[in-house]
């Protein structure tokens, strides 16, 4: 009896040792995640739009159909990158993901921004270089480092209502997404 | 032979902890860093630079395109505030006020994240299209037979979930009134 309740505290241990195993190896080993699904809709240098969610349409990246969404990927190896445009003046958001699909920066038009979207992102050594004062950036640009240098660029935007999404969309279409000239 | 039984039981009792614990901590996830209001669950690391590594490993299953910490919350509602399952046989009453936010939507999808409202019409609610009573609180009505204020068709058959998106929210933050309460749930008739 005692033998037997020695091997049941064992496959408890072993259990809970699995569950560490299956919680910190799933994100390495899955094959279809946010990252590549948004690598294979996104273009380097170029804002794609996502196309609207109607209902009964397959919905993977689980996007909110009220609001219209561009997507671009920027590859800061040649140099640091710049998302830029106007938009409406209406609530848009921009989020910075990296290749595992995590948010390295996220802010709204509701920080003080308002129409115009500068955001410049920069790697590690790119950051260094530029607190040395060695890169000439625009004055307002808002900056964002990143861990890595392949990253995606997500930018939400809510028409007022749903007639204006078309007009909308093609506002995000305008964005430039590129390497910054240094 | 006892050795062998011995063995055995260790092994199944290891692989159903293993693999149901994990199961359970990134599907309900209330123990792992998901956050619960009423019916109402959410990963408020989702967003995060930093996401812990049960958030990490929930993103992954989930593949959604995540809201950043600084653009939003997303809330999932898999049950009513009884704690029944969502069922399109049933007309649901969605009663209540959302915490601070710039607006919010609330759609009705299917468990692979698809919208399931009727084709022709708008694909959930948005608050800034919604009627309120006089003290800002809605009552939305989610069903496939016709229901009174505001009310959103469904189609199909089987178990739906309402996910909530709270946009530019305080929720979390410290800031804001305070008030962190989401709407209720009523199942009121199947």
């Amino acid at each position: 009896m005692v033998r037997t309740a020695l091997y049941l505290a064992a496959g408890l241990l072993l259990g809970l040792l699995i569950h560490i195993v299956v919680i910190l190896t799933l994100p390495l080993l899955a094959a279809n995640n946010v990252a590549t699904r948004l690598a294979t809709i996104a273009k380097l240098n170029t804002p794609v739009l996502l196309p609207a969610i109607k209902p009964g349409d397959a919905n993977p990246l689980k996007l909110d159909p009220d609001l219209a969404y561009a997507v671009c990927r920027l590859d800061l190896k040649g140099g640091p990158g710049e998302v830029t445009g106007t938009l409406p003046l209406s609530f848009w958001s921009v989020a910075v993901y990296d290749t595992a699909g995590t948010v390295l920066y996220s802010t709204t038009n509701r920080d003080g921004i308002g129409q115009a979207l500068d955001l410049g992102i920069f790697d590690a050594a790119q950051t260094r270089l530029l607190a040395e004062q060695k890169i000439d950036i625009e004055a307002g640009l808002l900056i964002v480092e990143s861990q890595t240098d392949d990253v995606f660029v997500v930018v939400r935007l809510a028409p007022e209502q749903p007639a204006m999404r078309d007009r909308y969309a093609a506002q995000l279409g305008k964005l430039a997404c590129r390497n910054l000239k240094t | 032979m006892r050795f062998l039984l011995n063995l055995l039981l260790m092994l199944v009792v290891a692989l159903a902890i293993g693999f149901g614990l994990s199961w359970y901590a990134l599907s309900d996830g209330r123990l792992f860093g998901a956050a619960q209001i009423g019916p109402w669950i959410a990963w408020p690391r989702a967003g995060s630079p930093s996401p812990d590594p049960y958030t990490r490993a929930y993103l992954t299953r989930s593949g959604a395109l995540q809201l950043g910490q600084g653009e939003g919350m997303q809330f999932v509602a898999t049950a009513d505030s009884d704690g029944q399952r969502l069922d399109r046989a049933c007309r649901y009453r969605i009663d209540g006020t959302t915490p601070t936010a710039t607006f919010w939507t609330l759609v009705p999808t299917a468990a692979d994240g698809s919208d399931i409202a009727r084709p022709d019409g708008p694909s959930g609610f948005h608050s800034s299209r919604v009627a309120r009573a006089n003290d800002g609180s809605v009552q939305l009505y989610v069903s496939k037979t016709l229901a009174p204020l505001n009310w959103l068709e469904i189609t199909g058959d089987g178990p739906f979930q309402l996910v909530l998106t709270l946009y530019d929210t305080t929720l979390f933050t410290g800031a804001g009134n305070g008030d962190n309460s989401l709407p209720s749930i009523t199942r009121e008739a199947c």
